[in-house]
């Protein structure tokens, strides 16, 4: 039962990163690929009525970790106090920065919030990245699993690239996500900034995967699945990703991207699991879903009603997304100048 | 400062600022189901554009809420870490359940709402009015649900280290304490949105413009605001003050300001306790009343705060003030309601400026109102966090200091004075705006390129 809950959390926490990771990306990479005050505006009109409901994957994954877990929603969330609470003002700030960049039309108010919009974005992916790499890399926790270190010890050279390749790597889903929603110039710079950053998401991925078997020696208890087969698999996604690119179809690069995103986090939870936060140095522990679960009643409570509801989001969302699918497309050539 | 003075603080503030969207959300949701499904069964385009209008205020509401949402999911984590640890078995399971079941629904359908007018079929388009509906509500239910259940635990069993364990969801879920105080908050939200719209239509009148409309809202607005201020008071708050009464008498002695245990209890319409010499300053007493409200029978004998402990008061001014400000602004709604509904009725509404004036200036209330009535809720709790089983002082995080709690709550100070500036502006916008203007536009978003264009 606490094998399934963990593998709900991390599922809803990788849809998190999926669909947020995007409007994320897409904040990043909007001074790179737009060159007019109106190509930036329709960059950011790709992502607004997306933001605040992608947000709320994060939030559902707050809700369910406390009730699958809830020791470690305490342990983790008042530990890591200081970094949470920034992740949550950076989450807020971009939000107000979008929706008040969208709603004013002077343009030195413009350029200012829109410059504060990929900021606080760019921010937010480098603090999720030094979170999942100091997840796999563990942390000083006390006998009761409670974070006993400083802002500056999560700070560390892995942390830090960890907080590189998630940039890259949601740089690279934002611009596949601008790939296919907008049109025109943008969507062509688009496509070539993201066959050049290529190269780099390759290397900075496997500079990373061999930095993860130095610091965290657990990765090989998973076997030859851990060693090599995840890496393949990502490796794979990654070069669809690119071949896709190079034939134009966006749907599907968009989709290769996706692919790889999962396969980072899937290797990140299958290298913590049965751990909820590894202790550090390597080796010496943690905090385990065994200790961090409710009574077995409430586990088996609440897990089939998470299960039952999230099938119900998914059969009404992509009913949703069909709906809606088709004209999209319209009122995004309907934009063309 | 004692650190969990300090993650009170916080937690207060940041509760409070929130929740100020829901009522928005919550209030409003209804009433745009109603014009959507009116507009698809009879074609009337002023129901049309009526939804429309008030479908962009909610999602200037929605935005907000979810937004000062997100601290709200992670704050019991975060600073009332203790608490989570030893009862998440019992509470984590209607946040998960919001989480899954209300913040989706809301959020996929209202999509719809925004972007999806001219994409879908005018019966997908009402059935996803009345799901960001239903998802609205569903989330407070789930809310209450878990503030009933730390007023008055039940279905659960005391585990291990503590702990306290789920014993039953559906008691839980199905306690009487939880729907009463449900039915309470849902009713105020109705009425808090029954005034936005009477407050706006008067606006538009005395500003000489959307005639047309402004009478739409103010029709609906009065007759709905009439019957939400009237169920606001019984039988909601008349069952959850019995609730008070029977589970919370030390709370409810607070809320009367009653220092003394009397048989005849006089109620208090007004007065200033002064809890050193325990009694009320300058009061005006109804004799025998309180006795009455609470037990139904004048001659009860109600048990004032000198029957308890001083450790087991809750901040007694605190209490007393906010109960006496949500009552006293429930009485004056019903008379608003009464008089705009009799002048609606006699055909003078309209051309009354001086009520228009009224129901204007009365737009705020109702948030001041829904506001006092959770810090009677929840101060009136202490000095419990779970009623009779954890001490408040006993659940904030020890391992994040009071210095840390007070800058992350200058942090959101300022981060929230941004938001609440926004909020203002972008609502008294889409006001400016109108419901007749904005040709053609279904959504923000959709209207903005031609902004750019522009």
């Amino acid at each position: 039962m606490s094998l399934l809950g963990f593998i709900v959390v991390a599922a809803m926490l990788t849809m998190y990163v999926l669909t947020d990771g995007y409007d994320l990306g897409v904040a990043s990479v909007a001074p790179l690929v737009t060159r007019s005050g109106r190509e930036r505006a329709a960059a950011m009109e790709s992502i607004g009525p997306f933001w605040s409901g992608n947000e709320v994957w994060l939030v559902a994954a707050g809700g369910v970790l406390f009730a699958l877990f809830p020791k470690a929603y305490a342990c983790a969330f008042s530990g890591f106090y200081l970094p949470f609470m920034l992740v949550l003002w950076l989450l807020m700030f971009r939000g107000i920065a979008l929706e008040l960049r969208n709603h004013f039309t002077n343009d030195i108010w413009r350029d200012f919030w829109d410059a504060a919009f990929s900021l606080s974005s760019l921010l937010l992916i480098v603090l999720f990245g030094v979170a999942i790499g100091n997840l796999i890399r563990g942390v000083p926790l006390d006998a009761d699993g409670y974070f006993t270190g400083t802002f500056a010890f999560l700070l560390n050279p892995y942390a830090l690239g960890v907080a590189l390749l998630a940039v890259t790597t949601l740089a690279q889903h934002g611009l596949m996500f601008l790939m296919m929603r907008i049109d025109g110039p943008p969507a062509e710079r688009a496509r070539r900034t993201a066959l050049r950053l290529w190269p780099a998401l390759v290397a900075l991925y496997l500079l990373v995967t061999i930095a993860t078997f130095a610091v965290q020696p657990r990765i090989f208890d998973r076997g030859i699945a851990g060693i090599v087969l995840v890496p393949i698999l990502a490796l794979a996604a990654l070069a669809i990703t690119r071949r896709e690119i190079l034939h134009g179809r966006a749907l599907r690069a968009f989709l290769g991207s996706s692919a790889f995103i999962a396969m980072l986090l899937i290797a990140a939870a299958a290298t913590m699991y049965p751990y909820l936060l590894l202790a550090y140095p390597a080796g010496t522990g943690g905090l385990t879903i065994d200790a961090a679960k409710p009574s077995a009643l409430a586990l088996a409570t609440i897990i089939p009603i998470i299960l039952a509801g999230l099938l119900i989001v998914v059969v009404y969302t992509s009913f949703v997304v069909r709906r809606m699918e088709g004209k999209i497309v319209l009122s995004v050539e309907g934009r063309s100048p | 400062m004692d650190f969990a003075v300090a993650d009170r603080l916080q937690f207060a503030f940041t509760i409070m600022f929130h929740y100020l969207f829901p009522i928005g959300t919550m209030g409003l949701a209804p009433f745009i189901a109603w014009w959507v499904v009116k507009a698809w069964r009879t074609g009337d385009a002023h129901a049309d554009r009526a939804a429309m209008f008030w479908t962009k205020i909610f999602s200037v509401n929605f935005a907000a809420g979810v937004v000062t949402g997100i601290p709200m999911e992670f704050q019991f984590g975060t600073n009332w870490a203790p608490f989570s640890a030893k009862t998440g078995s019992v509470i984590g399971q209607p946040l998960a359940m919001e989480g899954v079941y209300a913040f989706f629904l809301e959020s996929v359908f209202l999509g719809i709402l925004l972007a999806g007018r001219r994409r879908v079929s005018p019966a997908l388009y009402a059935a996803s009015a009345i799901a960001v509906w239903l998802g609205s509500w569903l989330s407070g239910f789930f809310i209450v649900a878990t503030d009933a259940w730390m007023q008055h635990p039940v279905g659960y069993a005391l585990g291990p280290h503590g702990t306290i364990e789920l014993k039953s969801l559906a008691a839980v879920l199905l306690s009487p304490f939880a729907w009463w105080q449900y039915l309470h908050v849902m009713t105020a939200a109705i009425l808090a949105g029954a005034l936005i719209l009477t407050g706006t239509g008067a606006w538009y009148l005395l500003d000489r413009r959307e005639g047309e409309y402004a009478r739409r809202f103010l029709r609906i607005g009065l007759i709905v605001g009439l019957v939400a201020s009237l169920a606001v008071i019984f039988p909601t708050g008349d069952r959850n003050s019995a609730d008070v009464t029977k589970y919370q008498p030390v709370k409810l002695a607070a809320m009367e300001g009653l220092f003394h245990s009397e048989q005849h209890a006089a109620l208090a319409i007004i007065g200033m306790p002064d809890t050193r010499h325990q009694e009320l300053i300058d009061p005006i007493f109804v004799p025998s009343i309180l006795s009455y409200l609470a037990y139904g029978n004048f001659d009860a004998n109600v048990k004032g705060l000198s029957a308890y402990a001083r450790t087991e008061w809750p901040p007694v001014e605190l209490t007393y003030y906010a109960y006496h400000v949500m009552v006293g602004l429930g009485t004056i709604f019903v008379a608003l309601m009464l008089l705009g509904v009799f002048l609606l009725r006699q055909g003078s509404l309209f051309r009354a400026r001086w009520f228009l004036w009224a129901l204007l200036l009365a737009t705020p209330f109702p948030y001041v109102a829904n506001e006092a009535g959770w810090v009677v809720t929840e101060v009136g709790r202490q000095p419990w966090i779970v009623y009779g089983l954890i001490r408040t002082t006993d659940a904030a995080s020890t391992n994040v200091a009071a210095g840390e709690t007070i800058f992350t709550l200058i942090g959101f100070l300022g981060m929230y004075f941004l938001i609440g500036a926004l909020f203002l502006l972008l609502t008294l916008r889409e006001i400016g705006i109108g419901p007749s203007g904005g040709h053609g536009a279904s959504s923000t978003y959709e209207a903005s390129p031609a902004e750019a264009d522009a």
